[in-house]
């Protein structure tokens, strides 16, 4: 790990009050490498809650000069569980497809992906469902061994160590010993154990087309203007939600204008509106986008679902909204 | 690695008053020799420092380097752009998304459908379509707008009116006291019954407000057109042009990127989509 820190900043989870957080590190003593979920997702640390874009300067002449501003340095990120390694390479599918953002694929180029496959389950959860976690295997047309770089799986005494990469095989600077098939046959072992203890449920069955045959449920309504406050929780603590706005900022003589991206939340009044109107300025509606964004829209747009089951949404929504529980809803044809 | 987020210069060649809060801007380009666009793309047009706004083209698409854009000061980015004039530089990026059916409408007849600022980006299709008259069929063009303050493109709609095979309809929803109107007066849905056209081999294009293309949506397949010949060019907050942002998202589809002009049979079972 020393040897590592020198080379790379290195994100992992530490324990901040009562919650654990994706932070990086100096030494590998606050590494809390049996924790269950983290408050945020580790997408920040990929595609940045705010990011300098580009630089205008202008000069005496009154010619615009634009500087592009692309990240720099090399990242480890340790420890993901395999529900935000999986968000991440949804995010590449978004980032990476027809067009490639320059600025996420340069951080995403310069970072290793160490994934850690789970020992607990937290009450929100529900990756085994749909089928991100709780242990790393190939999901949705996506192999991890493309786009992670290492599985670790703690076997208790010693971790499990599969290389998807030669970056990640050259991390170690001390001989590994080799598996043996008994240390695969008690990976298997621990997760079948791990898969028993799941609470939370999500049915996928034909899930995307029942929501488009579902617009006019009253759930939408009765949860969206009864519960929802538009605080944006949901969206900034999930993994694969990639909206952004931009912003520009410029010095009082206008000599240097920098244009930011942050992300947005399509839970904002503001979204989807234009000049004579808004197209989601209800909560309901607002709320409808969400769920079907993740659930249906996300499948024919990217061939995957927007949500790996982490749970955060519910975990952190303040009046208790629960994407499971208004699918569910819907698909007992329940009426209130 | 391309970055599409990043502007070009694009330098105001000409500035065309054609309303009161509307003007044509004319561009040309010295640094990208290759720029061209298609009729119905847009182009992300910003101030640094204020910000950046989709703008359709409303220019012909044949001239090489050179392209306009008809502008309505309503937002921040649109009012300052109204403040700049001829020799004045803007930030640009583009062009972006996808256009009228313009290999489509080969051999068909063409009903135009707009209203106020929306004639905007049919003018550059119009424009093709004048060039190679004989490639289509009838042409009907409707447009209205608010008051005949309001009308774009005034030296031109003449023009139009004489082209061979087209019908050429005019209304305004309002003329103010003492002046002269000898046109038709009401929503552009009140031209449907003069029509000189029928539904079967035409294509309808329609670009206009929000209420305005939902009632015409709703005329024409009352009329007979069916869903899969109707097209709208839609408006929506765009932040980035390539389907990354999220805002101008309908259902699966991104406007910026799958649109901005779609066939409705492809959007008409998503939420939110017409206010």
């Amino acid at each position: 790990m020393n040897s590592l820190l020198r080379q790379y900043t290195v994100i992992g989870p530490v324990r901040e009050g009562r919650e654990i957080l994706f932070q990086p590190i100096k030494s590998p003593q606050p590494l809390q490498m049996d924790y269950v979920s983290t408050m945020a997702a580790p997408r920040k640390f990929i595609y940045p809650s705010r990011q300098l874009l580009f630089r205008f300067l202008r000069h005496p002449n009154d010619q615009l000069i634009t500087e592009e501003i692309l990240p720099q340095g090399q990242q480890i990120l340790l420890g993901v569980h395999p529900c935000d390694a999986h968000a991440i390479m949804v995010l590449d599918r978004v980032f990476m497809g027809e067009f490639t953002d320059p600025y996420y694929a340069k951080k995403r180029q310069n970072t290793l992906l160490v994934v850690l496959n789970c020992q607990g389950v937290g009450r929100n959860c529900f990756c085994d469902s749909m089928g991100t976690g709780p242990f790393l295997h190939v999901w949705m047309g996506q192999d991890p061994a493309k786009g992670c770089d290492l599985e670790l799986t703690d076997l208790g005494d010693r971790y499990l160590v599969e290389f998807f990469s030669e970056k990640a095989e050259q991390l170690f600077s001390f001989p590994l010993e080799t598996a043996t098939d008994e240390d695969v046959q008690l990976k298997r072992k621990k997760e079948t154990k791990v898969k028993e203890k799941f609470i939370k449920k999500l049915n996928l069955e034909n899930l995307p087309s029942l929501l488009l045959e579902n617009l006019d449920h009253p759930v939408w309504s009765r949860v969206g203007e009864g519960m929802c406050l538009s605080c944006t929780n949901c969206t900034m603590v999930c993994p694969t939600c990639y909206c952004y706005n931009t912003v520009d900022r410029a010095e009082l003589d206008l000599s240097k204008i920098e244009r930011y991206r942050y992300w947005d939340s399509c839970q904002e009044l503001h979204f989807a509106e234009v000049h004579g109107g808004n197209f989601r300025s209800t909560r309901g509606a607002r709320l409808r986008q969400f769920v079907l964004h993740k659930l249906s829209y996300w499948v024919k747009q990217y061939g995957c679902f927007g949500c790996v089951g982490c749970g955060r949404c519910i975990s952190w929504c303040p009046t208790g909204i629960d994407l499971t529980e208004i699918v569910g809803e819907i698909r007992a044809g329940r009426v209130q | 690695m391309n970055n599409w987020l990043k502007p070009f210069m694009a330098r105001i060649v000409f500035k065309k008053k054609e309303t009161y809060d509307t003007s044509t801007y004319g561009f040309q380009l010295k640094e990208n020799p290759d720029f061209s666009f298609l009729p119905g793309q847009f182009n992300m047009v910003g101030i640094p420092g204020v910000g950046e706004a989709p703008i359709s083209f409303s220019s012909d698409p044949g001239e090489k380097n050179k392209f306009e854009h008809t502008i309505r000061a309503v937002g921040r980015v649109t009012q300052t752009i109204a403040r700049y004039k001829e020799g004045d530089g803007l930030q640009i990026r583009g062009p972006y998304g996808r256009g009228w059916p313009l290999e489509d409408a080969q051999g068909k007849n063409i009903l135009v459908v707009a209203g106020g600022i929306g004639l905007a980006p049919l003018r550059g299709f119009l424009l093709q379509v004048w060039k190679d008259r004989n490639d289509f069929g009838k042409v009907v063009i409707l447009y209205g707008a608010r008051t005949p303050e309001d009308l774009l493109f005034r030296e031109e709609l003449p023009l139009w009116r004489k082209k061979p095979n087209t019908q050429f309809l005019l209304t305004v929803d309002e003329v103010p006291p003492r002046t002269r109107w000898e046109e038709n007066q009401g929503v552009v849905t009140t031209l449907f019954d003069r029509m000189e056209v029928s539904p079967d081999n035409t294509l309808a294009l329609v670009c206009g407000p929000e209420i305005m293309m939902r009632f015409v949506v709703v005329g024409l397949l009352q009329r007979g057109y069916p869903a899969s010949r109707l097209y709208l060019s839609l408006e929506r907050r765009m932040k980035c042009g390539v389907g990354q942002c999220g805002h101008c998202q309908i259902g699966p589809k991104y406007v910026c990127r799958d649109g901005p002009v779609f066939c409705y049979r492809e959007i008409r079972s998503f939420p939110d989509t017409l206010i």
